[in-house]
């Protein structure tokens, strides 16, 4: 099948981005005693990369990326910023072992699952399920590698504050937060369609697939194309089918009451960076989300895309809103071109979950004798 | 409640090492597409096998309809909730890959409302209990597994 040789693929750039930093000395020996080829360009002097550039002259960003990773949003506790071969062996190793062994086969002759609901023991997974055991995994493409950042395995993708964790939120953003809970919990989160999750109406990705700043969601779908005009930038975010476009110029920002999901984008060349200001952000995409905390609407993230070789984009994002946090805070995310297609996330036509869920509050409250 | 155990537990707790910080971060409720907890009951565990009739190869989600053959010799179908449909077109696999007749087995939770006859396909397998899908991952093992498959015209 092709998906072999786009493994191989992948981990042959994967190692030459290792080898780029000299750093990280034994993965680079590694790197070079296995695959010979990728130590050969820069012992030889082959010549500098340099930028693809579109008919306008710009840096060429476009393409099919990904930006799926195990690499978490916020760095766990005791990890430095930079994971040793070893954790990143043992973390991609256990990861791999996960796949093998969900891909195994079942007894045919199993019954039902437990009465009451089964736990894995990863948080993750049983908060998205709800003890229900979700689906089989072979549904699912979480992203099977660390992230290499300027050649450096990360164990966040957040690099500042240096502790790789959100900054604490500030008392008036963590009152509102616990304001608006009250709220939905006094008129009950199944009353409406209007009080589900944007994700789950099939308005945005349940993470911050689309942003800004545009974040993995650990379990599908974390895929872009980028296609670039002289004067525009478009980005397709395949989970949920959305499109950001970036406007490059001087800004003409929209009116503070005008708030289109995933806010008003302006973006500008310095040197080979495409730097891009997003402002007017709305209320309903700030509430929080997967990969990502949210907001206030006085929040602006600033986004630099660089094109770094052939098959990187490294992206970086600034978070501003001290209305919100007590201080900005910012992450860096490797961009993986993609040898494979995107294709049409269309939500809504068949989404029975939403349905499902407001069907089943129904039938439990005159379970409960509620209604 | 019930825990996993052993081997498989372990697993797949170092399968989900960083991403249980993840999870903490904000305390957010994790959830996919939708919410599991609240779409399906973790008190109506069930178990289906029977014939596929029809294959929605959709988004946000597949499903799969299958005919349950009842004691009484009645017929139901039975809807059964997989993931994106997206991940598994990547891999090659297509909607005929399934095809109307195939006899597979099922166990999740039964949609909260019963009237439905939905449920949530935690596991899908053939008769003999080998996945209906592979996973795909660096090392190329599942997708071998995934190989045996096409070959033995299971696409």
């Amino acid at each position: 099948m092709a998906i072999s040789a786009r493994t191989r693929s992948r981990d042959r750039r994967r190692m030459m981005r290792l080898v780029r930093n000299a750093s990280w000395g034994l993965a680079a020996a590694l790197a070079a005693a296995a695959v010979t080829i990728t130590a050969a360009p820069a012992q030889t002097g082959a010549p500098q990369w340099t930028v693809p550039r579109t008919p306008h002259g710009h840096p060429d960003l476009q393409g099919n990326w990904t930006n799926a990773t195990m690499t978490p949003v916020q760095r766990p506790p005791g990890i430095g910023a930079v994971l040793t071969p070893e954790q990143v062996k043992e973390l991609e190793s256990g990861r791999q072992d996960f796949i093998v062994e969900a891909a195994r086969a079942s007894d045919p002759n199993r019954g039902a699952p437990p009465d009451g609901g089964i736990l894995t023991g990863d948080p993750l997974f049983d908060g998205a399920t709800g003890g229900t055991g979700g689906y089989n995994y072979f549904y699912i493409d979480a992203g099977d590698k660390i992230a290499i950042f300027n050649g450096e395995p990360r164990s966040s993708l957040i690099v500042d504050p240096e502790n790789g964790r959100i900054p604490p939120l500030t008392p008036a953003a963590r009152q509102a937060r616990q304001a608006a809970a009250a709220e939905r919990a006094g008129r009950g989160q199944f009353d409406n369609p209007e009080d589900r999750p944007l994700g789950e109406r099939c308005i945005m990705s349940f993470g911050s697939n689309a942003g800004p700043p545009m974040l993995p969601n650990y379990f599908y779908n974390n895929n872009y194309t980028i296609v670039q005009t002289a004067d525009h930038v478009a980005i397709l975010t395949e989970m949920v089918h959305d499109v950001r476009i970036i406007r490059l110029g001087e800004p003409r920002p929209l009116p503070d009451h005008v708030r289109p999901w995933m806010g008003d984008s302006w973006g500008r060349w310095e040197g080979d960076t495409l730097v891009v200001e997003t402002t007017n952000l709305p209320a309903k995409q700030l509430g929080g989300s997967l990969s990502f905390p949210g907001g206030t609407e006085q929040m602006k993230v600033i986004e630099r895309l660089t094109r770094v070789d052939d098959d990187t984009i490294n992206y970086e994002f600034t978070v501003e809103d001290p209305t919100f946090y007590t201080r900005p805070w910012s992450g860096q995310v490797p961009f993986e071109k993609m040898d494979a297609l995107l294709y049409e996330y269309a939500c809504h036509e068949a989404n029975y979950s939403l349905f499902n869920v407001l069907s089943g509050a129904r039938a439990q409250e005159r379970r409960e004798g509620r209604r | 409640m019930t825990r996993l155990n052993g081997l498989r537990r372990s697993r797949l707790a170092l399968g989900g090492l960083l991403a249980v910080a993840l999870a903490a971060a904000w305390g957010a409720a994790a959830v996919a597409h939708h919410a599991f907890g609240a779409e399906f009951d973790k008190d109506a565990p069930i178990k289906l096998k029977g014939k596929i009739v029809r294959l929605e190869w959709v988004n946000p989600h597949t499903w799969i309809h299958l005919e349950i053959a009842r004691d009484d010799g009645s017929t139901e179908v039975w809807m059964v909730e997989g993931g994106t449909p997206n991940v598994l077109l990547r891999r090659g696999l297509r909607r005929d890959c399934l095809t109307p007749g195939t006899v597979i087995v099922v166990d999740g939770y039964q949609a909260k409302d019963h009237s439905l006859k939905r449920a949530n396909g935690r596991d899908v397998t053939f008769e003999d209990g080998n996945k209906i899908f592979m996973g795909s991952s660096g090392t190329g093992a599942p997708d071998e597994a995934q190989r045996q498959n096409i070959e033995r015209g299971r696409c």
